[in-house]
C-alpha cells in the first residue's frame, strides 16, 4: 500500500463513494473491504510519524505509528470490520456512511501525533456517531441524540480550549505525556474524562447507547470510549487521581446495572465499569498496568461487541431488549445463546476466556504497587461484572421464565459476526501470547497459575452459587418495566426545573416592574394632561382684553425698572 | 429428548433440544446441587496446592469463594435498596426518551412482534 498519511482517509473516501454504489450487495462488499484496506495502510509500516507537515508554524503529524497506537489501530479496524459484517442486512445509507466516518475518525484520532489533529478527529467521532442514534428516527431518539451531541461536542470544545492554552504555554501542540498542573492540561484531562465516562460525567453513555439502532450500538460500543482510554494512556499515564476515578467507575455502575431492565442499558453500565479497570491501569502507570489497560481495551472491545451483538440479534428477532419481556429464548436462538454465553464468560474473566488474561494484568499491577484497597474494589467489581453481564444478560434473555417468543435463529451474517468474535474471545483466552506479543511493553506475566485459576474460579462460581440461592429463594430483584434515575436526572429534570422556576421569578418580576412603571407613567401623563390638555388651565382660550392688560402691566414694569 | 413438557420439543432446533431438560424443575434442582458440589470441591482444593498469596488473609481456605459469595449477596441487596430510591415509571422522561417507544424502530426484523405495549 502507498503511504497515504492516515488510514482515516480510506474511510472518508469510501464514505463519499458508498452512497453511489449499487446494487446493495456490491455496496456491502465495498463496506467490508474498507477496514481491510485501512488496516493495510499501516499494517506493515515501520514505527514512526507519517503525514507530517507544518501548518502556521505548528507541527502536524497525521499518523504516529508506535506500539501503543498500533494496538488500538488494529483493534479499531477489527471492530469496524465485525460491526459492518453484523450490519450486512442494513440498507440505510445514513447508517453506512456514519459508520464509516465514525470508525475512520476513531482511527484518525488514535494515530494523531499532535493535538490539533486529535481535536479534529475527536469532534469527528462525535458528529458521525450521533447519526447512528438519529437513524432510529423517533422523537425520543432525536432528543437523546441531541443530549449526546451536546456532551460530545462539549468535550471537544473543552479539548480545544485546553489545546489553545497548552500552545500558549509551551509553544508546542505535540500530543505526548502531560502533567496535571495548569488549566491547559486540566482542560484536556476533563475533555478526555467526559468521553471516558468518568463518574458524574458518564450518563451520556447509558442514555445514548440503548437509543441507537441495533447495529449502531455495536459500532458505538467500540470506538468513543476506547479512544478516550487511549488518549488517557497517551497523555496521563501514572496520574494518581485516575486510580481513584477508575476504582469508583468500576463499582458504582454495578448497582445500577443490577436493577436496570433495558438489557442494552445494562451493557452500557457494564461498559462503564470495564472502562474503570482500564482507567485504574492508566493511573497506576507501570509497564504492567499500561499493558493491562491496552490488553483489556483490546479484549473488551471484542467481548462487549459480542454481547451487544447477541442482545441485538435477540432484539432483531423479537423486537425488544427488555429483560421483563424476554426469557426462554434458548429454545429459538440456541446459537445466539452460546455466543452470548461466550461473551458473558469473557467479560466475567473465566479462565480460558479473554477477560481473564487481560484483567488480571491490572489486578496484579494494583496489588504489586501496594494499592490494596483499589485491588479490593476491583475484586468486588469483578463479582459485579459477573452479576450484570455474566449472569443477568444471558439468564434473563435465554432462560428464566419463558416469555413465549417463538422466533427464528439470528440471520446468518449476524451469526457469522458473532461466531468470529466469540472465536477471538476464546482464542485470546487460550493463547494469551498472541495478545501479549503486541502490547506496548515487554510482558513477563503468566496468567495461568494454579493459584490464579483456582481462586478466580472460586470467586466466580461461589458468586454464581449466590445467584442461584437468591433466585431459588425469590430474593433476586425482579425485572420490572421502569426507568431508574441516575445523575442525568440533574440535567434532565432538576436543571430544567430550576430554569423553569427562575423563568417564573424573572417573568413575574418583569411584569410587576412593568405594571408599576406603567402606573407612574400613566399618572405623569395624566398630570400633564390636566395642565396642558384641552380642559387644562394652560390651554384655556383667554379673552384678548386680558392679554392687552398683561402687556400693559409688563410695559409698566419695564418703565419702572428702566428709571430706578 | 422429545418428552418436552409443552410437547414442542420436535419444533426446536436440535441444539435447543439438547438443553430442554432444564425446563423441568427437578432438573434445575439437580443443576443447583451440581453447582454446589463443584463449589465445595473448589473450596476444598485449596488444601491441595501451595497458594501464591499477596496477602496473609488469602491463605485462608476458600477465602475467594466466601468473599465472592458475600460480595454478590451484598451487591444484590444494595442494588435492591438503591432501586427503592431511583425507580420511576417507565414514561418518566417522556417524550424525550426512548424508554416507552416501540423498540422495533431500532431496526428489527419486519416479522418481529415486540414486547408488551406500554401502559
Amino acid at each position: 500500500m502507498p503511504e497515504i498519511g492516515t488510514p482515516a482517509l480510506v474511510y472518508m473516501i469510501a464514505a463519499l463513494v458508498v452512497p453511489f454504489v449499487r446494487p446493495a450487495m456490491l455496496r456491502q462488499l465495498l463496506l467490508l473491504a474498507v477496514p481491510v484496506l485501512g488496516l493495510l495502510t499501516f499494517w506493515q509500516l515501520p514505527y514512526g510519524t507519517y503525514g507530517a507537515f507544518n501548518l502556521m508554524n505548528m507541527h502536524i503529524g497525521l499518523m504516529r505509528l508506535d506500539a501503543l497506537s498500533y494496538v488500538f489501530g488494529l483493534i479499531f479496524s477489527l471492530a469496524a470490520f465485525l460491526a459492518l459484517l453484523y450490519a450486512w442486512h442494513v440498507r440505510d445509507t445514513v447508517q453506512q456512511v456514519a459508520t464509516l466516518l465514525y470508525a475512520g475518525a476513531g482511527l484518525g484520532a488514535v494515530f494523531a501525533a499532535d493535538l490539533v489533529t486529535l481535536f479534529v478527529f475527536w469532534e469527528g467521532t462525535a458528529l458521525a456517531s450521533v447519526f447512528l442514534i438519529w437513524a432510529r428516527r423517533t422523537e425520543g431518539a432525536y432528543a437523546t441524540g441531541m443530549r449526546y451531541l451536546i456532551v460530545q461536542v462539549g468535550s471537544g470544545v473543552i479539548l480545544l480550549a485546553g489545546i489553545v492554552l497548552f500552545y500558549r504555554e509551551t509553544g508546542s501542540i505535540a500530543f505526548s505525556r502531560m502533567d496535571l498542573e495548569s488549566p491547559a492540561t486540566w482542560a484536556i484531562f476533563l475533555a478526555f474524562g467526559i468521553k471516558c465516562a468518568f463518574p458524574l460525567l458518564h450518563n451520556w453513555l447509558q442514555d445514548a447507547y440503548p437509543a441507537a439502532t441495533i447495529t449502531g450500538t455495536v459500532t458505538l460500543s467500540a470506538f468513543t470510549t476506547k479512544l478516550a482510554v487511549y488518549a488517557l494512556a497517551r497523555g496521563f499515564p501514572g496520574t494518581e487521581l485516575l486510580i481513584y476515578i477508575g476504582a469508583t467507575m468500576t463499582l458504582f455502575p454495578v448497582f445500577f446495572a443490577a436493577v436496570e431492565n433495558n438489557l442494552r442499558r445494562v451493557l452500557a453500565y457494564s461498559l462503564n465499569n470495564q472502562l474503570g479497570f482500564m482507567v485504574v491501569g492508566v493511573g497506576i502507570g507501570t509497564p504492567l498496568a499500561l499493558n493491562g489497560t491496552v490488553a483489556h481495551a483490546f479484549c473488551h472491545i471484542l467481548y462487549k461487541a459480542l454481547l451487544f451483538m447477541s442482545v441485538g440479534a435477540v432484539m432483531y428477532r423479537t423486537g425488544t431488549s427488555k429483560a421483563s419481556e424476554l426469557g426462554g429464548l434458548y429454545k429459538s436462538m440456541p446459537l445466539t445463546m452460546i455466543f452470548c454465553v461466550v461473551g458473558a464468560m469473557s467479560i466475567s474473566a473465566f479462565p480460558l476466556f479473554s477477560g481473564f488474561i487481560s484483567k488480571s494484568l491490572i489486578l496484579s499491577a494494583s496489588a504489586d504497587t501496594g494499592h490494596y484497597f483499589v485491588w479490593l474494589a476491583l475484586v468486588v467489581a469483578s463479582v459485579g461484572v459477573l452479576e450484570h453481564s455474566g449472569i443477568k444478560i444471558p439468564y434473563f434473555t435465554f432462560f428464566a421464565h419463558d416469555a413465549g417468543h417463538r422466533v427464528k435463529e439470528a440471520p446468518f451474517h449476524m451469526l457469522l459476526a458473532m461466531g468470529i468474535t466469540a472465536a477471538l474471545c476464546i482464542g485470546l483466552g487460550v493463547f494469551p501470547s498472541l495478545l501479549y506479543g503486541i502490547l506496548p511493553y515487554a510482558v513477563d506475566y503468566t496468567p495461568y497459575t494454579v493459584t490464579h485459576v483456582v481462586t478466580q474460579l472460586q470467586l466466580l462460581l461461589f458468586a454464581g452459587l449466590a445467584f442461584a440461592v437468591l433466585i431459588r429463594t425469590g430474593l433476586y430483584p425482579a425485572e420490572i418495566r421502569s426507568v431508574n434515575l441516575d445523575f442525568d436526572w440533574t440535567y434532565r429534570r432538576l436543571l430544567p426545573a430550576i430554569i423553569g422556576a427562575l423563568r417564573h421569578v424573572i417573568v413575574g418580576t418583569w411584569r410587576f416592574g412593568v405594571r408599576i412603571t406603567m402606573g407612574r407613567v400613566d399618572r405623569f401623563v395624566a398630570g400633564i394632561y390636566r395642565a396642558h390638555g384641552p380642559q387644562g388651565p394652560l390651554a384655556r382660550t383667554w379673552p384678548t382684553g386680558s392679554m392687552v392688560l398683561w402687556i400693559a402691566v409688563l410695559l409698566g414694569m419695564t418703565l419702572v425698572l428702566a428709571y430706578i | 429428548m422429545t418428552d418436552h413438557p409443552n410437547g414442542e420439543g420436535a419444533g426446536m432446533p436440535p441444539l435447543a433440544r439438547l438443553l430442554s431438560f432444564i425446563d423441568k424443575p427437578h432438573n434445575v434442582t439437580r443443576v443447583f446441587y451440581l453447582l454446589l458440589a463443584v463449589c465445595i470441591a473448589l473450596g476444598l482444593s485449596d488444601f491441595l496446592y501451595h497458594k501464591h498469596a499477596y496477602f496473609a488473609v488469602e491463605e485462608f481456605p476458600a477465602i475467594y469463594g466466601i468473599f465472592g459469595f458475600i460480595a454478590y449477596v451484598t451487591v444484590i441487596f444494595l442494588a435492591k435498596g438503591l432501586r427503592l430510591i431511583i425507580k420511576r415509571p417507565e414514561d418518566y422522561y417522556e417524550p424525550f426518551a426512548i424508554d416507552t417507544e416501540d423498540e422495533r424502530a431500532a431496526g428489527s426484523d419486519p416479522e418481529a412482534t415486540g414486547g408488551k405495549p406500554h401502559a
